[in-house]
């Protein structure tokens, strides 16, 4: 009896939802292979509001919010001081699981999108971004507020943060059909990267889809990176080896005496 | 030509870093030198993570100074004795070096101490070599022979017990002195990315009196032999020698070396010191400014996991 309790009341859960919109996603590739001539690409993402006959219509526009994170790291910022005459690192924070990519892409400004709350929640935007701190009990800790500024703009110069706003637009005519593209820079670091779409209306989020995205290296140089962190022993050998070897042929060729 | 560079994780212009080893390896030739003290700086101050340029300098230099030993070795001017026990020292104190190295690293003052140390070696060093070499340059001037060096025969350090008989070297001292200045070379070589040949060849000289005609065959043993060792705990500790700038510089210091060695032999040996030291202590003074400027840039960042790691 319990069980078909729960099942109708999940029957109608669904069926509500069919009244709101849907979104449909798709991303123009899902996987990048970065090699050493890769000077960077666009990754498009296409993306679909899907309506039927019962939904209703909304006094105010479609905003739509594409976040696209790389994967995890932890990452030490540190701070020069001048310590007698000299500029020394001095004090400093661990982030811990920080995005080591984050590109924010919306359709207007994020204040027209949605408020704080919402923002916060799903971390739309760099000051919403949850960061962590190793030895801080409290994310987003007030105390390291500095270095967690410092990171999102060395992250920025690098061009590894980004923030688009109006880099979502409505294919042709329609106001359910959107795209947009996301830039991924040569030294976008390697992984699983996920991208996250939020449809708003009216400052109310109406409905949200998860896409996915491997940046891999390839080539001869990623086989030469996965050595050295792979086989670190063998890789250290075999760079002695070739450096005795050098020394020798170099000692042949220019002999002198 | 740009190249990238795996474990430094940069792009550099392929022509920059060979010419670069081909000038070290120009005044290496010219100078009798290894040219680590000016390879690692000029890579650092390149733009090249500091990490990354002292492990793989340190292949380079094993490189560079195994091609020497091999003519050195075919002339027989090398003390195997001496060689072995330095080179026993040497990778202990590699080792020690290394450890060291990875610990400033996690502190992340690495860069700080690397500077700092060349900041003093190169001004003593190069401080020394000029005032030594503007003597003897007077002294040819005003026509006077160089003073004949008559060292003491015995010094403190031949006073010392554990003696042991070094036959090529015709010595006989005390293995202590030889374990200090192999355990030293070593550290300073795996910290700093420096052979140690222009510590070495004097202290084996002026302390220990090894004969002129064994001393840079044996100390260019000493040096392949920490490099080797220096190049492996680098590869398997921090991970950051890089192959592919290490060939590099490897092609360039080689051809680099031939001409250096070709023009030296025309250039008049307190000239040639004379010249060394400017070049030393101007390297020194770049990094006594890098240490007081402000930087541009007051905060930076180190990945440690995750990433593009």
């Amino acid at each position: 009896m319990r069980g078909a309790a729960i099942f109708l009341a999940a029957l109608l859960v669904l069926t509500g939802r069919a009244e709101a919109e849907r979104l449909t996603i798709s991303l123009s590739t899902s996987e990048i292979m970065v090699d050493s001539t890769f000077t960077g690409d666009t990754v498009t993402l296409f993306g679909v509001i899907e309506r039927d006959a019962s939904t209703i219509s909304r006094a105010t526009g479609y905003q739509i919010v594409v976040v696209l994170r790389g994967p995890p790291e932890t990452v030490v910022a540190r701070r020069k001081d001048p310590i007698a005459l000299v500029w020394v690192n001095n004090a400093s924070e661990t982030l811990v699981g920080a995005p080591s990519f984050y590109a924010l892409n919306t359709s207007g400004e994020l204040s027209e999108v949605s408020n704080g709350p919402l923002l916060s929640r799903y971390e739309i935007g760099f000051d919403n971004i949850q960061f962590t701190y190793e030895n801080r009990a409290v994310a987003n800790d007030p105390a390291a507020a500095e270095f967690r500024h410092a990171f999102v703009r060395l992250k920025e110069k690098e061009g590894l943060y980004t923030e688009r706003p109006a880099a979502v637009s409505f294919i042709g005519a329609t106001d359910n059909v959107f795209q947009s593209g996301m830039w991924i820079p040569a030294n976008a670091p390697d992984g699983r990267y996920t991208v996250e779409v939020f449809l708003f209306s009216g400052n109310v989020l109406l409905a949200r889809e998860e896409g996915e995205l491997n940046i891999t290296k390839v080539g001869l140089e990623q086989v030469m990176y996965a050595a050295a962190s792979d086989h670190a022993a063998l890789y250290g050998l075999a760079c002695v080896v070739l450096a005795l070897l050098a020394g020798w042929l170099g000692g042949v060729v220019f002999r002198r005496d | 030509m740009v190249i990238y560079l795996p474990i430094a994780e940069l792009s550099v212009n392929m022509f920059i870093i060979f010419g670069m080893g081909g000038a070290v390896g120009f005044l290496s030739g010219l100078f009798g030198v290894g040219g680590g003290f000016l390879l690692t700086p000029l890579l650092i101050f390149s733009g090249i993570p500091p990490v990354v340029s002292v492990a793989t300098v340190a292949t380079q230099i094993a490189a560079s100074s195994s091609s020497a030993a091999l003519s050195y070795w075919r002339r027989r001017m090398i003390d195997m004795k001496l060689a072995v026990v330095l080179m026993i020292a040497g990778a202990i104190g590699t080792l020690l070096g290394v450890v060291v190295f990875n610990a400033l690293r996690q502190l992340g003052q690495l860069d700080l101490i690397v500077s700092i140390s060349y900041v003093t070696f190169l001004g003593l060093i190069g401080g020394l070599m000029l005032s030594e070499s503007v003597r003897s340059i007077i002294n040819a001037r005003r026509g006077r022979p160089a003073p004949l060096r008559r060292p003491g025969q015995h010094s403190w350090i031949h006073g010392l017990p554990f003696k042991m008989r070094f036959k090529r070297s015709k010595l006989y001292v005390s293995v202590i002195p030889v374990i200090v200045l192999g355990v030293c070379i070593g550290f300073l070589g795996a910290l700093l990315g420096i052979g140690g040949g222009f510590i070495l060849v004097p202290a084996l000289i002026y302390l220990l009196r090894v004969p002129t005609n064994v001393v840079i065959g044996t100390s260019l043993i000493q040096i392949v032999a920490t490099m080797s060792v220096a190049t492996m705990l680098h590869a398997v500790s921090s991970r950051s020698v890089d192959i592919v700038l290490a060939v590099i510089l490897m092609v360039g210091g080689v051809i680099g070396a031939q001409f250096g060695a070709r023009v030296g032999q025309n250039i008049r040996g307190d000239h040639l010191r004379a010249l060394l030291a400017l070049l030393v202590l101007a390297v020194g003074a770049r990094f006594l400014v890098g240490l007081v400027t402000p930087p541009a840039e007051r905060y930076s960042l180190t990945v440690l996991t995750g990433g593009g790691l």
